[in-house]
């Protein structure tokens, strides 16, 4: 069990910055992903974390350790690659046993730790195929087997689910995250895809152009977002933007194109300034008559999807803005009704337009 | 009931589309080899290309004769050394032109072609003026007073120029197993804690068998039956087997140069073979 600490890592390519100003701690036993778009930087900064690619500055550290100038075969880590990287011209024994050898273990102790892990990933009696004779899903365990039977400080994961199909790949995301929990391995994982990082993880860092918008629970960046880019990139959103009107009771005020709306916010703001707030569809409470105590904007229904739990709404409002509404299916508003809008101000959470 | 125009009976499509390569075959290796080996068992004349009769005695004189064998095993030792040399050279040069992503990549690859742009005399021309004895190297070493080497007229001038000439058809299959070798298995290696030398000797070497065994059979065989470069830089001094047969052909010992050139084409069959069965062996046994 390891801790991770990264301080201002950056790395250019040539001229190109491909992240920069990276800090992140990661505790002991804690399951990390790097979230975020293709070329925001999560997989270089695995590639710094691994070794592949050394850092044009910062440092890495491994339990307070300074591993920075350190080549790969060095760091004691397991990797587990997108294609698996499974050898193809070795068994899957010959695979498990590869890290034993390079470490010089003994040949019984080899044979315990094959049998033990491939117990651990529920492939038992595999040990004498190739890789080619084994299902995707199979190869994926192999490779994280293979990861794991060096017993590494850290477990180090690049999208490792992203070539399985979609149910493999919701059953994948539970096993991986139960063996690293009955483990106890440090883990980082890259991926691009949100409700992924959302089900595996501990915590989660949300990367745009090569820096950190956040770094959070589930719940912080999907209810607090810190900038519109994670509120955009991860769920739905609505944004309203106006003027900054300073404290009303628990909430904010914003004076928006509607009205004035109230919302949290996690961070310092001075009345007069131009703000952005979001809220998240299944959020906004949908009235046929106006509520009682609570602020409410007179829209008319445009549009509605049937999504079998949900229904989806596009409600259009006042001022010309279409707001996007997610309501149990159960409650039904027909297009062309009008509706009152309820926009809850602890549900609302202002966003910075970049990051911090 | 209609008339329909009887159908030529016509040669099936994929027959009519070989047909070309089949005559050039047919016409350019078959038939010769026919030739060659009916001509292996007359008997020779000096007078004329052969005498009535047939004999084995060109064959037998071939391979009890110590001369002969020794001329064989000069031959495949020479083509064994060239060999050896240009995969320990090629290997190299090739992983980093299959690996480079360097705007210079099409320049490196031109360079590693650039041997076979010349053809083989003007090439030899080259060396000889460069390694004879009173070449440029020899003149430059003259120059510093130092002692003059002995660079052609020798082994070492043939294994040179035709190590050279052979380079591109190691490389080029060499380059084409590493490409296909996927360099996440090198950095998965490397994240179990392997240092670049096993690197190379577990994954690396093991995949790329493939390209080494194709590009060793092609340097051992051209080697084997190269006669312009030996003859021009070994000048009469550095004997093959194939300088052997044309040596026999300008003596209008035509049955005799062929059996010593079907026994040379045996010999180095036998030897592609062997290769084959044996790397092939180090393949599974490096894994």
């Amino acid at each position: 069990m390891t801790r991770l600490s990264i301080e201002a890592l950056e790395k250019r390519f040539d001229a190109v910055r491909a992240i920069a100003g990276i800090d992140m701690e990661v505790a002991q036993g804690e399951f990390v992903a790097l979230l975020g778009p293709s070329g925001c930087g999560k997989t270089t900064t695995l590639r710094c974390i691994a070794g592949f690619e050394s850092p044009s500055a910062g440092t890495i550290c491994f339990d307070g350790d300074d591993v920075t100038g350190l080549p790969p075969e060095k760091r004691d880590i397991g990797m587990v690659f997108q294609n698996y990287a499974l050898f193809p011209h070795m068994t899957v024994n010959g695979n498990l046993a590869f890290g034993l050898e390079m470490r010089d273990i003994a040949a019984g102790e080899v044979q315990r730790r094959i049998a033990e892990v491939l117990g651990l990933v529920q492939l038992d009696g595999l040990g004498e195929r190739y890789p080619r004779q084994l299902s995707g899903g199979q190869q994926q365990r192999v490779a994280l087997a293979r990861a794991l039977v060096i017993h590494p400080k850290l477990l180090l994961l690049d999208e490792p689910l992203a070539n399985l199909d979609a149910k493999l790949r919701d059953e994948m995301r539970f096993f991986i995250r139960g063996l690293q929990k009955r483990i106890g391995i440090t883990a980082i994982y890259v991926t691009h895809d949100q409700a992924e990082a959302m089900v595996m993880s501990d915590r989660i860092v949300v990367m745009f152009d090569g820096i950190i918008h956040q770094l959070g629970t589930a719940e912080d960046v999907y209810d607090r977002p810190a900038t519109r880019a994670v509120a955009s990139f991860i769920g739905l959103s609505n944004f309203f933007e106006g003027t900054f009107s300073g404290q009303v009771g628990v909430h904010y005020g914003l004076d928006t194109a509607l009205g004035r709306i109230g919302c949290g916010a996690g961070f310092a703001l001075t009345p007069g300034q131009k703000a952005t707030a979001m809220i998240r569809p299944e959020a906004i409470g949908l009235a046929s008559a106006v509520p009682n105590g609570a602020a409410a904007f007179q829209g008319t229904v445009a549009e509605r999807y049937f999504l079998g739990n949900l229904a989806d709404y596009r409600i259009k409002m006042a001022d010309g803005s279409v707001l996007q509404v997610q309501q149990p299916a159960t409650a039904s508003f027909a297009p062309g009704a009008v509706v009152h809008v309820i926009l809850p101000a602890d549900r609302a959470w202002l966003v910075r337009e970049r990051a911090p | 009931m209609s008339e329909r125009p009887a159908r030529p009976t016509k040669l099936p499509l994929g027959l009519l589309l070989a047909l070309p390569v089949l005559v050039t075959v047919g016409a350019l290796i078959v038939v010769p080899y026919v030739n060659i080996v009916i001509m292996s068992f007359r008997t020779p004349s000096t007078t004329r290309p052969y005498a009535p009769g047939f004999t084995i005695d060109n064959y037998a004189r071939a391979l009890t004769d110590s001369f002969y064998l020794e001329l064989l095993g000069d031959t495949v030792r020479l083509a064994v050394m060239i060999t050896a040399l240009c995969l320990v050279i090629a290997y190299p040069a090739a992983y980093h032109l299959a690996r480079t992503t360097s705007r210079w990549r099409g320049v490196l690859y031109a360079l590693v072609l650039s041997p076979l742009l010349v053809g083989v005399v003007i090439r030899s021309f080259g060396w000889i003026i460069l390694l004879a004895n009173n070449g440029l190297i020899n003149q430059m070493l003259r120059a510093l007073e130092l002692p003059a080497l002995p660079l052609m007229y020798n082994e070492f001038g043939v294994v040179l120029a035709l190590v050279h000439v052979f380079l591109p058809f190691m490389v080029l299959p060499l380059m084409g197993a590493i490409q296909g070798i996927d360099p996440r298995l090198e950095e998965a290696a490397r994240s179990l804690g392997a240092s670049r030398t096993k690197v190379f000797r577990r994954v690396v070497l093991p995949l790329s068998m493939p390209g080494v065994q194709s590009g060793c059979i092609l340097v051992f065989v051209l080697s084997c039956g190269a006669y312009v470069t030996p003859a021009l830089l070994g000048a009469g001094r550095v004997h093959t087997l194939t300088t052997e047969v044309v040596t026999m052909l300008d003596q209008f010992l035509w049955p005799r140069g062929a059996a010593l050139a079907l026994i040379l084409a045996s010999a180095g069959l036998i030897a592609v073979w062997l290769w084959a069965h044996f790397s092939g062996r180090t393949m599974r046994g490096l894994a």
